[in-house]
């Protein structure tokens, strides 16, 4: 077994996948000088050290990344930040000592930003002590690293990996330019909506904040946004997305792609209603993969905006239909220890839910309790979601929102994997509706009628 | 003399020392497990998944790979090794150098002020030719010599 060599720690990439890990695929690169990346003078001094020796060794660090993948010249940042670091432990030392004289030194980043949601939700997680004493030993910097994120500009309270929902609103626009990390937040803003980030390491994300600058190369380009491939969705019902991108992630790595087949599915685009299923399959795509980048024919503004102009002339195609579906699914492992063992928790929204997929959740449960007779579910189930996202849904939603609490299901807003990868949670037979959790952690995928079944009944359906 | 390959300097340096190759990407994280989770000061490769590298010390060796793969934290684990002195001396990529790997050794080189010499676009001849053990020098115009 090649995953969870780390005990299942977050961040794996447990396909082990060889690949820039930018968004930008080098297959065919060729050994030569660096290319020159040529600096405006405002850039120049700052390389020089005349504005102080944390921005010098920020903008060095950032130029030398950019001109190893291309770059030739750095670009100014739009909209605002978003940090996939969220956890503060000894792992991340060295970068804590960093963003501290960062801080220290009464730098911030171009705009107030936002970072991915926490390991841990002590109030809204049923935890228990043993769980709780784990968590905060593993996550031992948790304060450290709020500190100084608030010193560097961070938003209070801004943890989520859906910064991008209305409710959150770190939402940049068409053509925006980012220096994002957290692959699914990049792939959304680079696909539904248009802005433009290469898939951050993390650290390059903090320094090119700071300095408010990205090197220009991959998916900041025009060319690097054109399709490789074209993805031939040929299905007549519509598809789950997790499984969609998780096709197209194991398929095209890191390549861009182009689908068509899907605009029949989702009519008015990118709107609240099909923010969820875009988000999902775009975080899919990146976690079986590590694509930054889809367009998606008649959905996504720039597969509006270009029509199959934008593939490659030289693109491959890869059909996807039932029997290709199903063929991935039975590629997933069991990696649970008791293989047969009935499941112990559901696990819904990775990445954090939407509002609409909220309601869905709600009415898909409330339907099946319902009909059930049930009062209360039979296992512990979970929404992971935006502390705001979830009160815009209790707000819209008064009824839903209190039945689905009465049924024992709680809404916290921290990171699921996280919870799922500390060592006491990480043992329990945990079932989720996503394919992210399931590839970086020992979960189990299920399709959403499976899971509502379990949730109603305690089991999974025959043949789930 | 012996082989010559010639690849692109990310980090440029003059070196000699011994090779330990692995024909798998390099696990960054699960390489140093025990110096994340145990606080070990040791540069022995702990990825049991690695049957090339698994228990050889890598520190002050020349690290010769594919790619680095894995966690996304791989970063801060370079700046690790570079504060503990258990680091390679130099890593010799056969493909184009990934984004972890890039942001980790050029943090190392400005922050930490500590350098692993890095050169990438070696070709996948250079991983065929080069043996653990083999002695390699490395020129800081990216030419790497195997004897």
């Amino acid at each position: 077994m090649k995953r969870h060599q780390l005990n299942g720690q977050i961040g794996t990439d447990p396909n082990f996948t060889h690949a820039t890990h930018t968004g930008h695929a080098k297959k065919n690169a060729k050994a030569g000088a660096l290319p020159e990346l040529k600096l405006t003078p405002e850039e120049q001094e700052i390389f020089d050290g005349k504005k102080g020796e944390l921005l010098q060794k920020s903008i060095k660090t950032v130029v030398a990344y950019g001109q190893l993948f291309g770059a030739r010249n750095l670009t100014d940042l739009d909209a605002a930040p978003h940090m996939a670091m969220s956890w503060g432990s000894d792992g991340v030392e060295p970068f804590l000592k960093i963003y501290k004289q960062l801080a220290d030194g009464g730098l911030k980043t171009y705009a107030p930003f936002t970072a991915d949601p926490k390991p841990m939700d002590f109030e809204n997680l049923p935890m228990s002590d043993k769980e709780t004493e784990v968590a905060k030993k593993i996550y031992n910097r948790m304060d450290e690293l709020e500190e100084i994120n608030l010193k560097l500009g961070m938003l209070k309270d801004a943890w989520s990996c859906a910064c991008y929902l209305p409710q959150m609103g770190n939402t940049p626009k068409f053509g925006d330019m980012l220096a994002w990390s957290e692959s699914s937040a990049i792939n959304f803003s680079n696909s539904a909506l248009g802005a433009r980030t290469n898939r951050n390491s993390m650290g390059i994300d903090m320094l090119c904040s700071i300095l408010g600058k990205a090197p220009v190369f991959g998916l900041l380009t025009d060319k690097g946004r054109k399709a490789k491939w074209h993805i031939d969705v040929r299905l007549d019902k519509m598809p789950n997305p997790e499984m969609i991108g998780s096709a197209i992630g194991i398929k095209v790595v890191e390549d861009v792609s182009y689908i068509t087949g899907m605009d029949k599915f989702l009519p008015g685009g990118v709107n609240e209603e099909n923010t969820g299923y875009l988000k999902d399959l775009g975080a899919a795509t990146a976690s079986n993969g590590a694509v930054g980048l889809y367009h998606m024919e008649g959905v996504t503004p720039e597969a509006l905006k270009y029509g199959k102009d934008i593939l490659e002339d030289d693109y491959q195609t890869y059909i996807i239909d039932e029997i290709e579906l199903k063929r991935i699914y039975a590629t997933y492992p069991n990696l649970w220890k008791e293989q047969e063992g009935t499941p112990e928790r559901v696990y819904l929204g990775c990445p954090h839910m939407s509002y609409g997929q909220m309601v869905d959740w709600s009415n898909l449960i409330i339907g099946a309790m319902e009909k059930a007779g049930k009062t209360k579910v039979a296992i512990p189930t979970y929404f992971f979601g935006y502390h705001k996202v979830a009160e815009d849904y209790e707000k819209r939603n008064p009824e839903l929102a209190k039945k689905i609490k009465s049924y024992g299901i709680s809404i916290p807003k921290n990171c699921p994997m996280m919870w799922c990868s500390t060592p006491v949670s990480g043992a329990e037979r945990i079932a989720t509706n996503s394919n992210k959790t399931r590839v970086y952690t020992t979960a189990r995928f299920f399709f959403d009628d499976a899971l509502t079944h379990l949730i109603v009944n305690g089991e999974l359906p025959p043949m789930a | 003399m012996g082989k010559i390959f010639k690849g692109r300097t990310a980090l440029s340096g003059n070196f000699e020392g011994s090779a330990e190759v692995s024909h798998y990407g390099f696990n960054t994280a699960a390489t140093y497990i025990d110096v994340i989770i145990g606080g070990s000061d040791s540069g022995v490769c702990m990825d049991h998944d690695n049957p090339d590298l698994f228990k050889h010390d890598l520190n002050g060796k020349v690290l010769c790979i594919p790619q680095t793969v894995g966690s996304s934290s791989a970063a801060t684990l370079f700046m690790i090794i570079l504060q503990k002195n258990i680091a390679p001396a130099a890593m010799l990529f056969a493909n184009h150098i990934d984004s972890l790997a890039a942001c980790g050794v050029l943090m190392g080189d400005n922050w930490l002020d500590k350098r692993i010499i890095t050169v990438d676009l070696l070709g996948e001849d250079f991983l065929k030719s080069v043996k653990t053990g083999d002695k390699i020098k490395i020129s800081e115009d990216g030419t790497i010599e195997i004897n």
